[in-house]
C-alpha cells in the first residue's frame, strides 16, 4: 500500500512539471509581447521596454524558466500586475467561496446521482435506459449559464423561494474567519447567517452540479448493473442471503469502485464550471476574479489560477486513487 | 421417497431475438446421499436446470414455464421467495465453476463464510468464525485461522475452490449442486478437488448433483448419470451401465471424443461433427438428428421419448437404462463409434433434393466435390438425396458467419 | 475449423436483405434511430437558421432603436421581442447561429488537425517519442477544456478567431488520444505488418490503411465535439471573452448583456439559451446515433 502511494506521488511529478512548463510557454514562447499587451493602448516603446525589464522578460528564456520554477517551489506565484499583491494571497482570499460552491455541487451531484443510479439499475427493466439517457443528454447539452438563469428565473424571480445572487444577505453582519460562510456562521453560532448562506448556495450548487449529477447517475447505474451480473452475486444469493444484504455488501461494495473514480474526475470540471457559475450568480470566488484578470491582462493571475486548479485536480485524484486502493483489496494487497 | 424429484421441467429465456428453448421437459430423481451426474456440452441446459432448481435463473429473461421440483417433500417452484431463501445455502448449496469470480473480491473469506452461517443460524459472530475455521480445516486449507483473514485473490485457484466447498457445506446441506466445479482448475488440482468433494459428500451423506461436460470427471464420482442434449435428457443410466453400454448416439459420440488410456493402439478419437442446434427455434424432431450418423427418417419428424431399454444387469428401478432414440446403435456399433451395416445411410433431411450440381469432379461414394464459388442450385422436393458437406472456406449465410 | 455438416432442411433461409456496404448500412440504421432523427432535426433547424439568416431575419441584428428597447415578444413586429438596445432578438438569434456554426465547425476542424496529427504521429512513431508526446496530452487533459480555452483567450486576447483557436486547443487533446489509439491498433494489425514486410513504404501504409480505420470513431468524436464546441464558444462569450465587437450577435454574449434584466425581460435570456441547448442536443443525439449505427456490433 505504501509502495502504491509513493508510486502514485512520483507519477504526479512529471505531470506537474509539464503543466508548469506549458503555462510558462503560454506567456513566453507564443508570438506577441506580454508587456505590450499589458500596456495596451498606453504602450510606448520606452514604457514597454521598461516593463519588459521589470518583469524580467529581457532575460534569457532558460533563466526566466528557472526563476519561475524556483518561485513555484517557494509557493511564489508572482504578483498581480494590477495591484502588485502576491497572487497566492489574493487566490487564498477568494478560494473559500469556490470551495464552498464546488463542494456543495459535488454533494448535490453524488448525493442525488448515486441513489438515482441505484434506483435506475434496480428498476432497469421497467425504466429501460430512457430516463437516465434523457438526464445524461440534458446534463451535457444545457450549459451552466443557461441552467443557472433558468433556475434564477423560476426559483428567485417567479417563486421568490431563494435568492438569485450573492453568497449571503449583506444585511446580516457576519464576521469572516475562514471565508467559508457556512463554517464561519457555525463558529459564531450565527443561525440567520447560516440559513442565508445555505439559501444562497442552493441554486448555484444545482447549476454547477447538474453535469456531474448526470455523469454519476449514469456510471452508478452501469456499475450496479455490471456487478449484478457477477458470479459472486449469484453465489451470495445461492447462500440464502437476504436481498438487502446482497445489495449492500456484495453489490454496492464492488459497484462503488468505478463511481468513486468518476467522482474524483468531476473535480476538474467543477472547478472550471465554477468560473461560469460564479459569474452567473455574482458569487465571490476565484472564478469571477480570474475572468476580471483576463480582461485586465493580468497574466500571472490567470497563469497561476490555472496551475492551482490543475494542482487541486491532481491532488484530489491522487487522494481518490488512494482511497480506491484502500477500498479495493486487490490493489491494497498486491 | 426421493430427496429431489424434477418433473417435466421447462425453462425458456426471453431475449431480444425471441425465446431460447433452454430446458425442454427434463425429469429425474435423486435419492438422499446419492450422487448424480448431469453431463453434456455447454448450452445443453444442465446449468440452467440447476439454477431453476435453486430458483436463481437470471431475471427477468429466464423463466420456468412448466414442471415441478419437489425437494424433501416441498414443491420449490411455488414457494414464497423468503421460504426459498431459507432453503438456499442451508438445505441446498451450490458450487460454481470459477472460484475466482464466484467469491466476492472485496470481502475477506471470513466475512463471506461467517455471513453464510449467520444467515441461517442465530449464533454469535465468534461462534460462526470458529465454525469457519473448522470448515477450512476440513477442506484441507493449512493455517485456517490466518487464512480466514485473507481475500479471495490471495488464494490459488484450487484453494479458492476449497473455500467455496467449505462455504457450501457450512450448514450441512442435504443436497449439493456442483456446477463444473473443476473446469476452471489445473488438471493436477482437478483430481484433488474431486476427491475432496467425494470424501465430504460420502462422509456427511450429502446428496450431490455434479454438472460437467467431461464424462471423465463423473466416472469415479457418481452413481448415476443423465446425459443432456439441447435441453433434453437423452440417456439416463447408472454410471457403470452407461460406460459399459452407451446406447444413445450422442453418448457414444461423447465417449469416443475423450482420450482414454485403455484405448487399443491406433484407435482414433472421433469428434462429434457439427454444433449443437440453435435453441432459438422450437425443436422439431430429434435435436441430435443433424449430427447423428444413425438417424432414420423418423428422427427428422418426431422427438423420441425417453424410454427404458433392456439392461444386462438385474432387473429393477436402480439399474434402469433409458434412452431417447429411434435407432440406437448396437453394442458393436457403440464400440466402433459409427454404424456398421454397409447398407445403412443416415436419413437425409426431408424436402431437399439436389437438382443441379456444378461439380467439377465425378460423384464418389455419394460425395460431390465442388470447386469454391461453384454455382449450386437446389430445389426443395420430397425424396431421397445426399446431405451437403461444407468444408472450411465455403461461405456460409451471413448470420452464420457472424456467430462463429 | 472442422468440416461442417449442414442439412439443407434445417438451414435457415439466407438473409435476402442486401448489404449496402458499411456506409449504406450505417445510414439505414441511422434513419431508423428515433433519437438520431430528432438530433438531425435540431441540426437542420440550427444549420438552416445559420444559412438562411439574411433571408429570414426581419431586422438588422446589430442595429436597434433605443426607443424600442425591451419590447416583449410579439410587439412591433418583433416576434421574439427586442433587447436592451432595441435590437430584434429573433434576427440576432438567427445570425448567432451563423457565428456558432462557423466558429464551432472551424474550432473542431482545427482541433482535429492539431490534435489528430499530434496523436497520429505519436502513434505512428511509437517508442519514447510517443510517450513524451502523450505525456503532454495527459497534462492538457488535466486542465478542464473550458479552462484551457480561457487560458488561450487570456493570452491571445478577445475576438472570434481567438475563441475559435481557444476551443480548438481545448478539443485537441481528445482527438490526439483517439487517433493515437486507432493508430496503435492498426499498427499491430496483420495487414499493416504484412504490408511492411513486403516493403510498402510507411507513409503510404499510414494513409492507405491507418486513417480509414480511424475514421469511424473520429466521425463520432467530431460530432460530439461540435456540441461541446458550441457550448464552449457560448461560454467564452458569456464570460465576456467572446467577439471583440460587442455588437456581434453571439449567443453567449447575448446572455451576458441580458443578465441584469432577467426580472424584467426574461425573453432576452430565454431565446438565445434555447438556441444553444437545441444545437447542443442536436449534435449530441446525432453523435450517439452515429456511434450506434457505425458500429455494427452494437446493433440489436
Amino acid at each position: 500500500m505504501a509502495k502504491y502511494i509513493v508510486r502514485r506521488l512520483l507519477g504526479a511529478i512529471p505531470v506537474l512539471l509539464g503543466l508548469s512548463f506549458i503555462l510558462f510557454a503560454f506567456i513566453h514562447l507564443l508570438p506577441g509581447d506580454p508587456a505590450a499587451a499589458i500596456l495596451g493602448q498606453h504602450a510606448t516603446p520606452e514604457r514597454t521596454e521598461e516593463l519588459r525589464h521589470n518583469l524580467g522578460l529581457d532575460r534569457p528564456l532558460i533563466e526566466q524558466y528557472l526563476s519561475y520554477m524556483g518561485g513555484l517551489l517557494q509557493l511564489d506565484f508572482g504578483k498581480s500586475l494590477i495591484n502588485n499583491r502576491p497572487v497566492l494571497d489574493e487566490f487564498l482570499i477568494r478560494f473559500p467561496g469556490t470551495i464552498e460552491l464546488t463542494v456543495a455541487a459535488l454533494i448535490f451531484a453524488a448525493g442525488l446521482g448515486i441513489p438515482f443510479g441505484r434506483f435506475a439499475a434496480r428498476h432497469a427493466q421497467a425504466m429501460g435506459d430512457g430516463a437516465v439517457s434523457v438526464i445524461s443528454l440534458l446534463g451535457i447539452s444545457v450549459p451552466i449559464f443557461v441552467l443557472g438563469y433558468t433556475l434564477q428565473y423560476i426559483f428567485a424571480v417567479q417563486l421568490h423561494w431563494l435568492p438569485a445572487t450573492g453568497r449571503i444577505d449583506p444585511r446580516l453582519g457576519l464576521e469572516l474567519h475562514t471565508n467559508l460562510i457556512l463554517i464561519d456562521s457555525l463558529i459564531d453560532q450565527n443561525w440567520p447567517a447560516f440559513v442565508s448562506g445555505l439559501q444562497h448556495l442552493i441554486l448555484p450548487a444545482i447549476a454547477l452540479g447538474t453535469i456531474p449529477f448526470a455523469i454519476i447517475t449514469r456510471i452508478t447505474r452501469a456499475s450496479v448493473l455490471d456487478v449484478n451480473n457477477e458470479d459472486y452475486v449469484r453465489t451470495a444469493r445461492a447462500k440464502g442471503l437476504k436481498e438487502k444484504r446482497v445489495d449492500s455488501r456484495h453489490i454496492m461494495r464492488n459497484a462503488w469502485l468505478p463511481v468513486i473514480t468518476v467522482i474524483g474526475l468531476q473535480v476538474g470540471g467543477l472547478l472550471a464550471g465554477a468560473v461560469i457559475t460564479e459569474t452567473v450568480f455574482a458569487w465571490n470566488g476565484v472564478g469571477a476574479w480570474v475572468v476580471d484578470a483576463i480582461k485586465d491582462h493580468d497574466y500571472f493571475v490567470v497563469q497561476s489560477t490555472i496551475l492551482l486548479f490543475a494542482l487541486i485536480f491532481l491532488v484530489v485524484n491522487l487522494v481518490v486513487d488512494i482511497g480506491y486502493a484502500f477500498l479495493n483489496p486487490r490493489i491494497r494487497y498486491v | 421417497m426421493s430427496l429431489l424429484q424434477v418433473d417435466d421441467l421447462i425453462v425458456r429465456f426471453r431475449t431480444h431475438e425471441g425465446a431460447v428453448y433452454a430446458v425442454n421437459g427434463v425429469s429425474f430423481e435423486l435419492e438422499a446421499g446419492e450422487t448424480l451426474g448431469l453431463v453434456g456440452e455447454s448450452g445443453c441446459g444442465k446449468s440452467v436446470t440447476s439454477l431453476a432448481i435453486m430458483r436463481l435463473l437470471p431475471k427477468p429473461a429466464g423463466r420456468v414455464e412448466g414442471g415441478r421440483v419437489v425437494f424433501d417433500g416441498t414443491e420449490l417452484l411455488s414457494l414464497k421467495e423468503e421460504e426459498m431463501r431459507d432453503l438456499r445455502g442451508k438445505d441446498i448449496a451450490m458450487i460454481f465453476q470459477d472460484p475466482m469470480t464466484s467469491l466476492n473480491p472485496v470481502l475477506t473469506v471470513e466475512e463471506q463464510m461467517v455471513e453464510t452461517v449467520r444467515a441461517h443460524r442465530k449464533i454469535e459472530r465468534e461462534a460462526a468464525r470458529q465454525r469457519a475455521v473448522e470448515l477450512l480445516a476440513m477442506v484441507g486449507i493449512p493455517h485456517p485461522e490466518d487464512r480466514l483473514r485473507s481475500f479471495p485473490h490471495q488464494f490459488s485457484g484450487g484453494m479458492r475452490q476449497r473455500v467455496m466447498i467449505a462455504m457450501a457445506l457450512a450448514l450441512q446441506p442435504k443436497l449439493l449442486i456442483a456446477d463444473e466445479p473443476t473446469t476452471a482448475l489445473d488438471v493436477t488440482i482437478q483430481a484433488q478437488v474431486l476427491e475432496l468433494l467425494r470424501d465430504l459428500t460420502t462422509t456427511s451423506g450429502t446428496a450431490a448433483i455434479l454438472i460437467t461436460h467431461d464424462l471423465g470427471v463423473v466416472a469415479g464420482m457418481t452413481q448415476r448419470i443423465n446425459v443432456m442434449y439441447a435441453g433434453y435428457i437423452v440417456e439416463a443410466a447408472t454410471t457403470a451401465e452407461l460406460f459399459a453400454h452407451p446406447s444413445h448416439p450422442y453418448t457414444v459420440g461423447l465417449l469416443h471424443s475423450i482420450p482414454r488410456l485403455d484405448a487399443a493402439g491406433g484407435e482414433a478419437l472421433i469428434p462429434i461433427e457439427g454444433r449443437p442446434p440453435d435453441q432459438r427455434e422450437a425443436p422439431v424432431g430429434c435435436p441430435f438428428a443433424p449430427r447423428c450418423a444413425w438417424r432414420v427418417e423418423a428422427c427428422w419428424r418426431e422427438n423420441p421419448p425417453l424410454v427404458a431399454i433392456p439392461t444386462s444387469g438385474t432387473a429393477g428401478a436402480r439399474v434402469q437404462h433409458r434412452i431417447a432414440c429411434h435407432n440406437p446403435p448396437t453394442p458393436e456399433e457403440a464400440v466402433a463409434g459409427h454404424p456398421l451395416r454397409s447398407d445403412f445411410h443416415a436419413a437425409p433431411p426431408p424436402g431437399s433434393v439436389v437438382d443441379e450440381l456444378a461439380a467439377s469432379e465425378p460423384l464418389v461414394d455419394g460425395v460431390a466435390v465442388f470447386p469454391q464459388d461453384a454455382p449450386v442450385t437446389f430445389d426443395r422436393q420430397e425424396g431421397p438425396s445426399t446431405p451437403l458437406y461444407g468444408a472450411a472456406g465455403l461461405p456460409l449465410p451471413p448470420e452464420e458467419d457472424e456467430r462463429r | 475449423m472442422s468440416a461442417i455438416t449442414r442439412p439443407l432442411g434445417s438451414a435457415r433461409p439466407v438473409d435476402t436483405r442486401r448489404s449496402h456496404g458499411l456506409w449504406g448500412d450505417a445510414l439505414r440504421r441511422l434513419v431508423r434511430n428515433g433519437p438520431a432523427l430528432l438530433g438531425m432535426f435540431c441540426i437542420a433547424l440550427f444549420v438552416g437558421a445559420a444559412v438562411f439568416a439574411p433571408l429570414i431575419a426581419p431586422f438588422d441584428p446589430t442595429v436597434g432603436k433605443l426607443a424600442d428597447k425591451f419590447l416583449p415578444p410579439g410587439t412591433g413586429g418583433h416576434i421574439w421581442g427586442t433587447d436592451l438596445q432595441g435590437r430584434d432578438l429573433f434576427s440576432r438569434v438567427l445570425y448567432g447561429a451563423r457565428i456558432s456554426l462557423v466558429v464551432g465547425v472551424m474550432s473542431v476542424t482545427v482541433g482535429l488537425a492539431i490534435g489528430g496529427s499530434w496523436g497520429a504521429i505519436a502513434g505512428a512513431v511509437g517508442g519514447r517519442v510517443d510517450s513524451v508526446m502523450m505525456r503532454v496530452v495527459d497534462v492538457l487533459l488535466a486542465i478542464p477544456g473550458i479552462l484551457l480555452a480561457i487560458g488561450v483567450v487570456a493570452w491571445l486576447g478577445q475576438g472570434l478567431p481567438q475563441v475559435m483557436l481557444a476551443v480548438a486547443v481545448a478539443n485537441a487533446p481528445i482527438f490526439a488520444r483517439l487517433l493515437r489509439g486507432s493508430m496503435l491498433s492498426v499498427r499491430e494489425s496483420d495487414f499493416v505488418i504484412a504490408g511492411r514486410s513486403v516493403g510498402v513504404p510507411g507513409s503510404r501504409l499510414l494513409l492507405r490503411h491507418m486513417l480509414p480505420n480511424a475514421l469511424t470513431p473520429l466521425i463520432v468524436a467530431a460530432t460530439l465535439a461540435l456540441a461541446t464546441a458550441i457550448i464552449d464558444v457560448a461560454g467564452l462569450g458569456f464570460l465576456g471573452l467572446g467577439p471583440a465587437d460587442p455588437r456581434t450577435p453571439e449567443w453567449g454574449s447575448m446572455l451576458t448583456d441580458a443578465s441584469g434584466y432577467i426580472r424584467t425581460a426574461a425573453w432576452v435570456v430565454f431565446f438565445p439559451g434555447v438556441a444553444i441547448v437545441i444545437s447542443a442536443i442536436g449534435f449530441n443525439l446525432l453523435g450517439d446515433g452515429l456511434r450506434e449505427s457505425l458500429d455494427p456490433r452494437l446493433k440489436r
